[in-house]
């Protein structure tokens, strides 16, 4: 029994034994007055009436008349006068009915009778005794007070007790709040989170609160010096010392990571930017100075990715920089607006320094190889037209020409492969999701998440959709743009879930499924996932719930949410494609997450590359000791999963993994 | 202490030797001297029957305890003492021999119900000293025994100190009588802690005589 529940049984128990003893002795007491009282009254009474008998010189009618008159007049039960030889002198008795009480229950009469002694004195003529005179009072009367009162002491003493018991109840609140808040707080470290508490204003739980505060916040400093740890070997592993931005490695990762990846924008767009003989410029203007441009330069691409949610910028070497877009039709413009920031910039630094930008549009799924192909060509031919000159290359997978002219730069982004879609319109286009959610024409990919041992943790679920009926089930890269638009991501993403949810009770293995952060805004989309996975508590259990890891960083109160209201039903939740921002996320550790699915492009190139690695070993580190485990995403070959498994990662996934476990299948 | 007072045997020593000489002792030396001679008195008396028992116990009061009013010796109108404070003072009013002789002839043998104690009017005849009136009226009170109800009884009395039968007392009117018969019925708690006792005269008389050992 639990220690609150002691104390208010205690109190319980001791409330009720006051009343009842209060009450009892209250009505005993008044019952031992009240009888002393008639005692009183019947002697002094049978004193009064026997010195009156007295006066009647013994004459028996006198003597009957007198007697008679006292019972008459007064309130007696019986009035009898017996002779000196036992003989009955005269006797008179109230009727049984005046004897029965009208308010006092039978109960009670029976419990606490009312004796009315009788009192008793002598009568005598002159010398001679005549024998006694005995009085007996009514005591009904007595009896209903006594209920009476019995029934108002009760009443207020209850009333007392309730009192009494409602502030126990509080004071015992008083004391519980805070010991139920310290519980909780100790749950929550255990879980890997450091909530602090308000101090009670009970002092010896004051104390107690103020210890785990202090415990918590020390711990939140080893983890929050772990997480500047881990950010500091981040951008030695993924940054250029001089500019911050992504160094060649990182870029490329980003860039292939975003190609592949099912989510990945479904065209983009890359621009590499030159600066035309850099060693000259180094030599002409002095090593400060061609710091100061550099920056210059890596500034002026940084509003882009500042601007534009899913752009990055890297500086590929010395002199070339790197922007990726995560829009299609937009490069050239893009390559030719940040040439003419720089055309007006550079002159500041001195004359004759220049650069030159080759753009080119990119596709989903593209390979890296063919991408960085285009745009290496289209930025040769700008910098052989001569300074501040822009040139545009087409991507080897596109067949669409990207310089077509405006109309076709605001071609759907999303299919142009099938020309139908194009001309729909935006509304028909999303209409095109709403239409595929209700026909249910929707499906999960399967890929395995598997351990070092290769046994599988579970099977992650994205979701294919077949936007038109017999079309191919398309990667979220397609749709997810126009779910986006059209405000549909959350049904979209409970949808996922049911699906994932039926298959888990289906076959038992469990699976994950991810949702867009853009679904958590939507203020019922926790509560109404909640039920779903209430409505299935057995398959909730293995089901894991992944956002991307912006979510982290710009909805974190409502990621939170969702954690508390899914993690309720035994349900994980985690991010996915994080690493980048991971580290400089403030209050992860509050965030609620179990796991977290590190992106391909911060574990690209690990085995070989040292710093890379001593940063994920940091990273999965820190993630662990906040109680989350770290998978990896993007796995392609055994020397990265190896790698990996050095790092102490729980799972990897990608091409690798799928055929582990395929292998593993057979 | 727990005897019944109206079916009390013969036999029976009706009085606690001990605690009657432990009340003495507290009311100094004089009240032990009388007290020891009480109880000698009580002791030989209970051998002998009641008119031998009533002249021996009116005799030792009588000439023991010198009359005076309540308020010389006890500082207050009218104060009841009992057998045992009065021993102690040698000195009492007409009610303080009356309660001696009832409660020792009690204690030694003589039944309850055959004693009374009875407020009387005395006329004094002492018409040559007393005034013009040539007779006092007094306000007094005597002890009746009756051997049966009908009987004339005997007056024990402390203005005349010989007992005459009350045919042969034209002086004294009597008023009212009691005594302690019956005076405890459908009453359990009969000690000297009874709240009541203190508030009646008579019975808290009686619980302190009860304390003194008699009865």
């Amino acid at each position: 029994m639990s220690l609150t529940r002691q104390i208010g049984l205690l109190l319980l128990a001791t409330l009720a034994l006051a009343w009842a003893g209060s009450v009892a002795v209250n009505v005993y007491s008044v019952r031992d007055t009240l009888q002393m009282q008639l005692r009183l009254k019947n002697s002094d009474n049978a004193t009064a009436l026997a010195l009156v008998l007295s006066q009647q010189r013994g004459q028996p009618e006198l003597m009957a008349l007198a007697a008679a008159a006292q019972f008459d007049g007064g309130f007696y039960r019986r009035i009898r006068i017996i002779g000196s030889d036992g003989r009955m002198l005269f006797e008179r008795n109230a009727p049984e009915s005046l004897g029965r009480s009208h308010a006092a229950p039978t109960w009670f009469a029976a419990w606490l009778p009312i004796e009315s002694a009788p009192g008793v004195a002598q009568v005598s003529d002159g010398w001679r005794p005549l024998g006694t005179v005995e009085v007996v009072s009514q005591s009904t009367y007595a009896l209903d007070a006594l209920w009476r009162g019995s029934v108002r002491v009760a009443l207020v003493l209850a009333g007392l007790g309730l009192a009494a018991g409602l502030l126990a109840a509080l004071g015992l609140a008083r004391i519980r709040r805070p010991l139920d808040a310290m519980v909780r707080q100790a749950n929550a470290v255990q879980r890997g989170e450091f909530p602090t508490l308000v101090e009670p204003e009970v002092p010896e739980l004051r104390r107690l609160t103020r210890a785990m505060n202090t415990m918590v916040v020390r711990l939140r400093g080893v983890f929050e010096g772990q997480a500047a740890q881990v950010e500091a070997m981040r951008r030695r592993a993924t940054c250029d010392a001089l500019t911050g931005l992504s160094n060649r490695n990182h870029f490329m990762a980003l860039l292939g990571a975003s190609l592949q990846r099912e989510d990945g924008p479904a065209a983009g767009g890359l621009v590499l930017l030159r600066v035309i003989d850099l060693a000259e410029v180094n030599r002409s203007l002095g090593h400060d100075s061609t710091d100061r441009l550099i920056a210059t330069i890596a500034q002026t691409l940084q509003t882009y990715t500042q601007r534009v949610d899913g752009a990055f910028v890297g500086r590929l070497n010395g002199s070339d920089f790197g922007l990726a877009l995560p829009v299609g039709g937009l490069a050239r413009e893009t390559a030719v607006a940040v040439v003419a920031l720089l055309r007006a910039a550079l002159p500041a630094f001195a004359q004759g320094v220049a650069v030159a930008a080759g753009a080119v549009e990119t596709r989903h799924g593209s390979a890296l190889a063919d991408v960085l192909g285009g745009a290496d060509l289209a930025l040769a031919r700008a910098e052989s037209g001569g300074p501040f000159s822009v040139d545009t290359s087409v991507d080897a997978s596109v067949d669409a020409p990207v310089d077509a002219g405006p109309d076709a730069a605001r071609s759907d982004p999303a299919d142009p492969t099938s020309p139908d879609l194009a001309v729909l319109g935006e509304r028909g286009r999303t209409a095109r999701v709403r239409e595929a959610l209700v026909e249910g024409r929707l499906q999960l990919a399967s890929f395995p998440v598997v351990d070092a041992a290769g046994r599988l943790i579970h099977i992650e679920c994205p979701l294919r959709m077949q936007l038109a009926p017999g079309a191919p089930f398309e990667v979220a890269a397609r749709w997810l743009p126009l779910a986006l638009r059209g405000r549909l991501t959350c049904f979209v993403d409970e949808r996922a879930v049911a699906l994932a949810l039926q298959a888990i009770s289906g076959d038992g293995q469990p699976r994950c499924v991810n949702i867009a952060p853009a679904s958590l805004s939507d203020s019922g989309f926790a509560a109404r996932l909640r039920t779903q996975l209430l409505a299935a508590p057995r398959a909730a259990r293995d089901l894991w719930v992944e956002v991307g890891e912006s979510a982290v960083a710009d909805r974190f109160e409502l990621l939170r949410e969702l954690s508390r209201q899914l993690r309720a039903t035994g349900a994980r939740v985690g991010l996915e494609h994080a690493g980048e921002r991971l580290a400089r996320v403030e209050r992860l550790f509050d965030a609620g997450l179990d796991y977290v699915k590190l992106d391909a492009a911060t574990t690209h190139g690990l085995a070989a590359d040292e710093a890379r690695a001593g940063f994920v070993l940091g990273l999965v580190a820190m993630l662990h000791s906040l109680s989350m485990q770290v998978f990896a995403e993007g796995v392609a070959d055994g020397a990265t999963a190896d790698a990996l498994w050095a790092c102490g990662v729980d799972g990897v996934t990608g091409p690798w993994a799928s055929a582990v476990g395929s292998a593993g299948d057979r | 202490m727990a005897l019944a007072l109206a079916g009390a045997s013969f036999a029976a020593v009706a009085w606690d030797r001990d605690a009657m000489l432990r009340a003495a002792h507290a009311q100094g030396p004089q009240a032990v001297a009388g007290t020891r001679a009480l109880q000698a008195l009580l002791v030989s008396e209970a051998a002998q029957d009641d008119p031998h028992r009533l002249a021996a116990i009116n005799r030792f009061f009588n000439s023991r305890v010198v009359f005076t009013s309540d308020m010389e010796v006890w500082g207050q109108e009218d104060y009841w003492a009992s057998p045992l404070e009065m021993l102690g003072k040698g000195r009492g009013d007409c009610e303080d021999y009356v309660i001696g002789k009832y409660f020792s002839l009690i204690a030694a043998g003589t039944l309850p119900s055959r004693l009374r104690l009875v407020y009387v009017r005395a006329t004094l005849e002492q018409a040559a000293e007393s005034g013009p009136a040539g007779a006092s009226i007094l306000a007094h009170m005597v002890l009746a025994y009756s051997a049966r109800p009908g009987d004339d009884p005997l007056i024990l009395d402390n203005l005349i100190t010989d007992i005459r039968p009350a045919s042969r007392r034209s002086d004294l009117m009597p008023v009212y009588s009691f005594n302690a018969e019956g005076l405890w019925q459908g009453v359990n708690g009969r000690s000297a802690g009874d709240p009541l006792a203190r508030l009646s005269r008579w019975r808290g008389l009686l619980a302190r005589v009860r304390s003194e050992g008699f009865q």
